[in-house]
């Protein structure tokens, strides 16, 4: 039973992030991680392989060069090897085209489970997973807040209205989970050496026989302007008063806004 | 191509979830301003029954994609025959993972420009035009399919983005769609359902929330929360933190791994305002904080801050506007 994680490197959470000119993610300067969500699915593949449900756990990024401090992270976590695909003419690529290169990487891989996590901070359409299994033709089990695999089939508990189910389907699958599902080991100083001498692969387009063209630029949408948020007025505020003044307060205000 | 706008309408337990009427009408708005008629790709328990009527909202007509309680990833097949035939500009899907799979197979299999969640959507010379939020909320971007990328833009919506129009009375023409059944997607099967609180409300459908995290300090804190959201006409939801402690259901959870939600008045009580807990509510309307601490970071995003006792406040501010209700 072989898992991929598919992970994405993404500046630091509460970073100060900007755009360049033309509309790109300025990571100049900015410190990179793990996309926290992904490091979820890390957990998940790793507890897999703790209980024996899993024999081997490979990375797998797209990204620029540098996106191969993220792999060696994880790495250091656990897990076996890693992939980066990096090509200049990824720069810029948006949901379609990341799935695209996902998928035939995948599909040269082709694990069991390809295990993602739920969203990546940077950006928070969540449609890569579902559009990497439709590519590949395969079925998703998305938002697994656990994930188990037996007898040739995946299975996630996922959050339903007003409990939860599991839900199943024949291996192989692409999967999602959440931060549900435990938190994510610390890297051991025994595990950050040891991940130095795991191979890390980088792959082009061309070793994916994918054709820039076909990518279409990378992406098949644009940003046209950016804008900071609208000015809101100053926060105004109620302090140093007693409960039943700021209650009469509070519903003063409500009412201003007829909200009441 | 016609000038059509596709929106995916959500059924379950035999009705049609607020996301489908709000779409229903966000679709009917574009479709307005582009020449041509909504058209809804319904699923779910109650589809069938139920399709008619959101010619209400707006929609013109309404294909059905499947009327059984499954997955809604399930019914990709007939989704990708329906929106072939459709040509349509646009389909607007809602950001819940339901929406959020179905959208994002159909990117996958018919090379589709995908957008948001966004906050708004119009048509501009021919093409849709979306609004987002993004940096976590540092900046407002403006996007557009590239030029020649295939139709229909697929656009993730977030709740309350589009107020459903009432009262329309017209009926959609309703037909169903065909599903090829060969789908790998229809292997994805339920196997068990556990029912956990009989009663967790809606939260995509709420236009007031009262939402408590940590500082509320248990079950009974949320007793005094769902008293407020009582008399507002609203509902409950929690920050992470307080879902983690036990305190309340993982399914009124807002934030990055929670539900996005973007109701009219939003009140947080002993909430921090984590950056993760804010993206999950940062496009609310009005924002009131009542927190203990002076400096929380809920006080940069909120529009009112109370700094307080919210074991003192939040019982007090129930019954005055109890008393000012008349009530």
């Amino acid at each position: 039973m072989k898992i991929v994680v598919c992970i994405k490197q993404v500046p630091a959470t509460g970073a100060d992030k900007r755009y360049t000119d033309d509309f790109r993610l300025d990571r100049s300067g900015v410190e990179a991680i793990i996309n926290p969500l992904d490091e979820y699915a890390i957990e998940q593949a790793l507890r897999l392989v703790d209980s024996g449900g899993a024999d081997t756990v490979t990375y797998l990024s797209m990204g620029p060069e540098q996106a191969a401090e993220a792999l060696r992270r994880a790495l250091a976590m656990g897990g076996d090897d890693a992939v980066l695909v990096t090509d200049s003419a990824l720069a810029g690529a948006d949901e379609w085209a990341t799935a695209m290169v996902l998928a035939a990487a995948l599909d040269k891989l082709a694990p069991d489970v390809a295990l993602m996590g739920m969203a990546s901070d940077d950006a928070r359409g969540s449609l890569v997973p579902g559009a990497v299994a439709a590519k590949r033709g395969l079925p998703l089990l998305s938002y697994g807040a656990e994930l188990t695999v037996a007898d040739g089939a995946a299975r996630i508990r996922r959050l339903s209205a007003t409990g939860y189910d599991w839900i199943e389907a024949p291996l192989p699958v692409v999967a999602t989970v959440t931060d549900q599902v435990g938190e994510p080991r610390y890297a051991s100083l025994k595990g950050i050496m040891a991940a130095k001498r795991k191979q890390l692969e980088t792959w082009s387009l061309a070793d994916l026989g994918l054709d820039a063209a076909a990518l279409r630029g990378a992406a098949l949408t644009r940003v046209t302007a950016s804008v900071p948020p609208e000015a809101k007025p100053p926060t105004e505020r109620i302090e140093n008063v007693a409960a039943a003044e700021a209650a009469t307060r509070i519903a003063d205000w409500l009412a201003a806004r007829k909200l009441i | 191509m016609s000038t059509d706008i596709l929106f995916l309408a959500e059924f379950a337990a035999g009705r049609p979830a607020r996301s489908a009427l709000e779409l229903a009408t966000g679709a009917a708005e574009l479709a307005a301003s582009a020449g041509g008629a909504a058209v809804g790709l319904a699923y779910g328990l109650g589809a069938a029954d139920g399709a008619a009527a959101l010619g209400a909202h707006g929609a013109g007509r309404v294909i059905v994609l499947g009327d059984q309680d499954r997955p809604a990833i399930a019914h990709v097949g007939a989704a990708v025959a329906a929106v072939r035939d459709a040509g349509a500009l646009a389909l607007l899907a809602p950001a819940t993972p339901n929406g959020r799979d179905l959208a994002a197979a159909l990117v996958g299999l018919l090379e589709l420009p995908a957008f948001g969640p966004v906050r708004a959507a119009r048509i501009v010379d021919g093409a849709v035009e979306t609004e987002q939020a993004t940096l976590q909320g540092s900046v407002i971007t403006t996007s557009r399919p590239v030029d020649g990328a295939s139709t229909p833009s697929v656009v993730l919506v977030l709740p309350n983005t589009f107020t459903p129009a009432e009262g329309g009375g017209g009926s959609a023409e309703v037909t169903t769609a065909t599903d090829p059944g060969d789908s790998p997607f229809a292997r994805v099967k339920v196997v068990e359902s556990h029912e956990a609180d009989a009663r967790v409300a809606n939260l995509d459908e709420a236009t007031v929330i009262v939402a408590g995290g940590r500082g509320v300090g248990g079950e009974e804190g949320f007793g005094l929360l769902r008293d407020l959201a009582g008399v507002l006409g609203g509902a409950v939801g929690a920050s992470r933190a307080a879902a983690d402690a036990g305190w309340i259901a993982y399914q009124l959870q807002i934030g990055q791994t929670g539900k996005v939600v973007k109701p009219q008045l939003y009140i947080g009580a002993g909430i921090s305002g984590a950056i993760q807990h804010k993206v999950g509510m940062q496009t609310a309307e009005h924002v009131i904080a009542i927190n203990r601490d002076p400096d929380a970071p809920i006080g940069e995003f909120a529009d009112l801050y109370v700094v307080g006792d919210l074991f003192q406040i939040v019982p007090a501010l129930t019954a005055e506007i109890r008393r000012r209700k008349g009530g």
